[in-house]
Parts: structure tokens; C-alpha cells; sequence
């Protein structure tokens, strides 16, 4: 837009236009300086605070205490272990949802309705109670086991306190957001793509694989960068539902901190995961701005 | 591709098994009285429990203890969150994008090792197991739901309705009382909901800003889990569980795949 305000006369109302562009500019920084303060405050100083406190011993510059944490064998088979979880239960979690979406897409009907009610079920179950209630229900004669053995099979062994605890309860909780994302994703491929494909003798794998996945790629990608930071960074599960030893990552930190009161160390555990949690997310971030969903 | 019917009930009774299995269990304890193994049901039922419960300070004081954080910091979120979304829907201002932008990228920090540095911080300043503590850190919760879902409903009003009115001669106030904030109400209600919920179960933050001083409800569910009675731990599930499901049922509408994305993701 050309600046005509230097000349003089006849430009009272761009005068008028352009103090209001300033107010509402004012205005705008004023109703979002709270929400952004509190990020500031609550987020990014600990963050910044925290990073640069474990370089620091004494006011000195040094990496001794990441040294300590790769070169700890305990430490080390945490981190593992938490990254494996994440892994598995997420790409579990897809590929039931997959299967899932998929079954919703090529069927309608009273079944199919029930199904995806069910599949969007945990969205109305807090972390807390799914926990509780899969140790009531998977536990030591739990409803599971009775079910069981009421069908004659006698040897259940609960999962609860081994790494299948944390392990189903992770799947259970992120069936819901990739069964949203694929179905919608899925009802965009088109029934012709599909209907042409077999009418060529393609056969159901080859429909899947070269017609399906493919469109389906960035909801997959977006879907599993998700799942994964919320399984590697939780809490509750794994600290009600798995084994002592090892520990994911939080239950670790909480640990470290609370029950050996050594902040230093609880630190630069949470340093370490932020890292690997921001390596997901910012290309989390990346899929999702390139796409421009979000941000207009 | 095709599935005989069969087959979809075969899907439907596993996951009806597995989808509501745990909670069912939850409730056929919550209102046991006598459940021995091998029982497949309870063999002796009643309300006991309940009644045993609500006896209990120990008790009563946590769940007060949680609603009135969870009120105190909601209400708190949404007068300082409503205004700064209806500001990134509608107008212009500089650097809109990113800071639009930074409550995504708060998104990906993991929420636990971000509480791990507060707590250093409130360790050193003595605000651990302060209860105005707790409140600012489960704010955090909601100002994603807050943020979010009023701004893409903001977005969302035909402005064309704001300018006709504006057009008649009404004041920017005047259009925003009467034009815009009742087609925005059922999605600020819905954010409201949605961190509602959220913070009320919300255990990271309690654990490690709030633990041991204040108690809050899921902290206290946590250590009733532990206990050998199991129809305690069962009672507050339902008794707290209940009401909020019914809730966010209501406000499913905008339990859209983008707004999991962003609540419940990460």
C-alpha cells in the first residue's frame, strides 16, 4: 500500500484508518500479552534456566553431568526402555487404528456405528482412572482372568508390574486420535481409486499398500509424532501400571527428584528428553505448518 | 476389503471387551460389597463404601482441595485466554503468527520434564506445596484448549454478520455482546469443559508442585489404589469420573481430531 499520509489535504480519513490499524495493533499485543506472558514465564525461562544450570558446576562450563548420564548403565536402560515403549506402543496403536479406520471406511451400519463410539471412547477416560481401572481389570484375579477362566483357560499371567502393563494401557489411550485422523484421511481417498484398482485384479494387500498408505503418509507421520511424545513424556501409566525397575523416563525423574532429592541429575534427565521430544515435535511442527492447517 | 457381518462382530465384542472391560470393572467395584475370588460378580452388592467414604476428612479435603484449583485456574485461564484468542482471530497485530504459533511449539515440550525445571525453581523461591503455585502450573493446561479451540471459533463467524452491524452504526462492544460472543458461547463452553476435566485429573503438576503438603483428588485416588481395599480407590473413580464424562460428551462436538491433536496429544 503506497504511504500518501505526507501529503497534505484530502487524507483525513487515511489518517483515521491508520491510527485505528495502530490501536487495534495495540489492542492485539494487549489481549494476548497475558496467555503469552505465562508461556514466557512457565515455560520457556525453566526451560532456558534449567538447560543452562546443567552445563554449570560452580560457574563453570561443563558437560560432566550429560557424561554421568550416558556413561550410567541404569540411567541408559531407562532411557531405552522409554524409547521402546514409545516406539512399540505407538506404531501398535496405528496399526489398530489403521485397521480400525479401515474397517469404517468400507462399512456402514449399526456395527460400524458401535465400533467407532467405542474407538472414541477413551477420549472420555482420564490417564488416572484407565490406569486404576486396568489394574482392576488386568490384575491379579481381575475381571479378565475370571473371564477366563470361565471359558476354561487357567493360565493367565497379568501383565501388570511387567512392561505389557504400561504397554496396553498406552495403546488403549491413543486408539481414538489416529482413528480420527486416518477415517478422515480415508474418506478422501475416493471409492473409484479403490473400485478401479480391483476391477484391474488388484487384490486387497496391493489396494492397501500402493493406494491407501500412500495418500495416507502425512496423517500416519503427524498421528505417530504425537503418540510418541505423549508416551515417552507420561507419567501416571507407567507409575501405576509397570515394573519397578526398569523405569520410563518421568517416573525416573520423578524419583530422582523426590525420593533422592537430587535436583541436578533429575535435571539433566529432563534435558535429555526434551531434546528427544523436540526432535519429534519440531518435525511435528514442520508437516504440520507446511500443510498450513494451523497457522493462516 | 469386504468384511462379512461376522466379522465386524467378532471387532465389535473385542473391542467392546477391551474399550469398556476396565471401566466396567471399576463400577461392579464401586458398588461391591463382597467380591471374592472366584467369583465372576460381585456375590454381596451395596452402597457401604460410599457411605464409609464421605465419613472421611481425609477424603472430602482433597476432592474440595481439587475443585477449587481446577475452578480458581480454569476460570483464571479463560479470562486471560478468551480475549487473546478472539485478538488472533480477528485482528491484525505484529508478530500474530508467531506467537500463534508459540503455543503449538508449546505443545511438543514433554510436560513432566517442564515441571521437573518449575519445581527446581519453586523449590528455590519455596513455592513448592503452595496451593497459588499449583494454580499457576495447571494453568498451563488449559491455555492450550483455551487458545485454540475460541480462536478457530472466532475465526469461524462470518464477519460479513459483524460488519452488517457495524455498517448500522454499532460500537466494536456493542457488535461483540450482541453479535459475535453468543455464536462463539458453545466452544468457549467447550474449551471451559475440555480444561476443566483436564486440570481436575491432571497429576504431574500436583505430584511434583503440589505433593506432600496439598492433596488434590487424583493424588489421593493414587494412594487409595495402593490400599487393600479396593472399593475405595473404586468409589472415587466413579464418583469423580462420572459427572466429568458426562460433560465432555456434551461438549464432544469439538472433540475434533485437531483439537485432540492439541489437547490430548502432547
Amino acid at each position: 500500500m503506497p504511504d500518501l499520509g505526507t501529503t497534505s489535504g484530502g487524507v483525513a480519513p487515511r489518517h483515521i484508518q491508520r491510527t485505528g490499524l495502530g490501536l487495534q495493533a495495540l489492542a492485539g499485543l494487549a489481549l494476548v500479552a497475558l496467555p503469552v506472558g505465562l508461556l514466557g514465564t512457565l515455560i520457556l525461562w525453566p526451560t532456558v534456566r534449567m538447560v543452562t544450570a546443567t552445563f554449570l558446576i560452580d560457574g563453570n562450563l561443563s558437560s560432566d553431568r550429560y557424561f554421568a548420564f550416558f556413561n550410567d548403565t541404569y540411567t541408559m536402560a531407562n532411557l531405552r526402555y522409554t524409547l521402546e515403549m514409545g516406539l512399540v506402543s505407538a506404531l501398535a496403536a496405528l496399526a489398530l487404528s489403521f485397521g480400525i479406520a479401515l474397517y469404517l471406511r468400507f462399512s456402514a451400519g449399526r456395527i460400524a456405528t458401535l465400533i467407532h463410539g467405542l474407538s472414541l471412547f477413551p477420549l472420555f477416560v482420564p490417564s488416572i482412572i484407565i490406569s486404576y481401572a486396568l489394574v482392576r481389570f488386568l490384575g491379579p484375579n481381575g475381571l479378565f482372568q475370571l473371564l477366563l477362566e470361565q471359558v476354561g483357560f487357567t493360565h493367565y499371567r497379568t501383565p501388570y508390574l511387567t512392561p505389557v502393563g504400561p504397554f496396553l494401557a498406552f495403546v488403549w489411550e491413543n486408539i481414538p486420535l489416529p482413528v480420527l485422523v486416518l477415517s478422515a484421511g480415508l474418506s478422501q481417498v475416493s471409492d473409484h481409486a479403490v473400485e478401479a484398482a480391483r476391477d484391474l485384479g488388484a487384490k486387497a494387500p496391493r489396494i492397501l499398500f500402493e493406494i491407501l498408505l500412500p495418500q495416507m503418509r502425512r496423517s500416519l507421520l503427524i498421528a505417530f509424532a504425537l503418540i510418541f511424545m505423549g508416551i515417552i513424556g507420561a507419567f501416571t501409566v507407567p507409575y501405576m501400571l509397570g515394573p519397578p525397575a526398569p523405569e520410563m523416563m518421568s517416573v525416573f525423574m520423578q524419583r530422582t527428584l523426590g525420593n533422592l532429592h537430587d535436583p541436578e541429575a533429575a535435571q539433566v534427565q529432563a534435558v535429555v528428553l526434551m531434546v528427544i521430544s523436540s526432535i519429534v515435535g519440531g518435525f511435528y511442527i514442520a508437516t504440520m505448518v507446511k500443510s498450513s492447517e494451523v497457522v493462516r | 476389503m469386504k468384511r462379512t457381518p461376522f466379522g465386524g462382530l467378532i471387532l465389535l465384542v473385542s473391542m467392546g471387551l477391551a474399550m469398556l472391560g476396565p471401566i466396567v470393572t471399576v463400577i461392579l467395584w464401586a458398588f461391591a460389597v463382597k467380591w471374592r475370588y472366584p467369583h465372576l460378580l460381585p456375590t454381596e452388592w451395596g452402597l457401604k463404601y460410599w457411605f464409609a467414604m464421605f465419613g472421611r476428612e481425609t477424603v472430602i479435603t482433597p476432592i474440595l482441595t481439587s475443585l477449587a484449583l481446577t475452578s480458581i485456574a480454569t476460570t483464571t485461564a479463560a479470562l486471560i485466554c478468551w480475549p487473546a484468542a478472539y485478538a488472533f482471530a480477528r485482528l491484525k497485530f505484529p508478530g500474530r503468527q508467531l506467537l500463534l504459533f508459540s503455543f503449538i511449539a508449546a505443545q511438543a515440550v514433554p510436560k513432566f520434564a517442564l515441571f521437573v525445571s518449575i519445581a527446581v525453581i519453586f523449590l528455590k523461591l519455596g513455592l513448592v506445596g503452595n496451593f497459588w503455585g499449583v494454580v499457576v502450573v495447571q494453568m498451563l493446561s488449559a491455555v492450550l484448549f483455551m487458545i485454540w479451540i475460541p480462536t478457530a471459533a472466532f475465526r469461524g463467524i462470518p464477519p460479513a454478520l459483524e460488519e452488517a452491524a457495524f455498517d448500522l452504526g454499532a460500537s466494536r462492544l456493542r457488535v461483540f455482546v450482541l453479535i459475535t460472543l453468543p455464536q462463539a458461547m458453545p466452544a468457549l463452553a467447550a474449551s471451559y469443559v475440555l480444561a476443566f476435566v483436564s486440570i481436575l485429573f491432571e497429576v504431574d503438576s500436583a505430584l511434583l508442585i503440589g505433593a506432600p503438603t496439598i492433596t488434590t483428588m487424583p493424588l489421593l485416588l493414587m494412594s487409595l489404589s495402593a490400599q487393600i481395599i479396593v472399593q475405595e480407590a473404586a468409589v472415587l473413580c466413579v464418583l469423580i469420573w462420572v459427572p466429568c464424562a458426562v460433560l465432555l460428551l456434551l461438549s464432544r462436538r469439538f472433540m475434533t481430531a485437531r483439537g485432540i491433536a492439541q489437547g490430548f496429544g502432547a
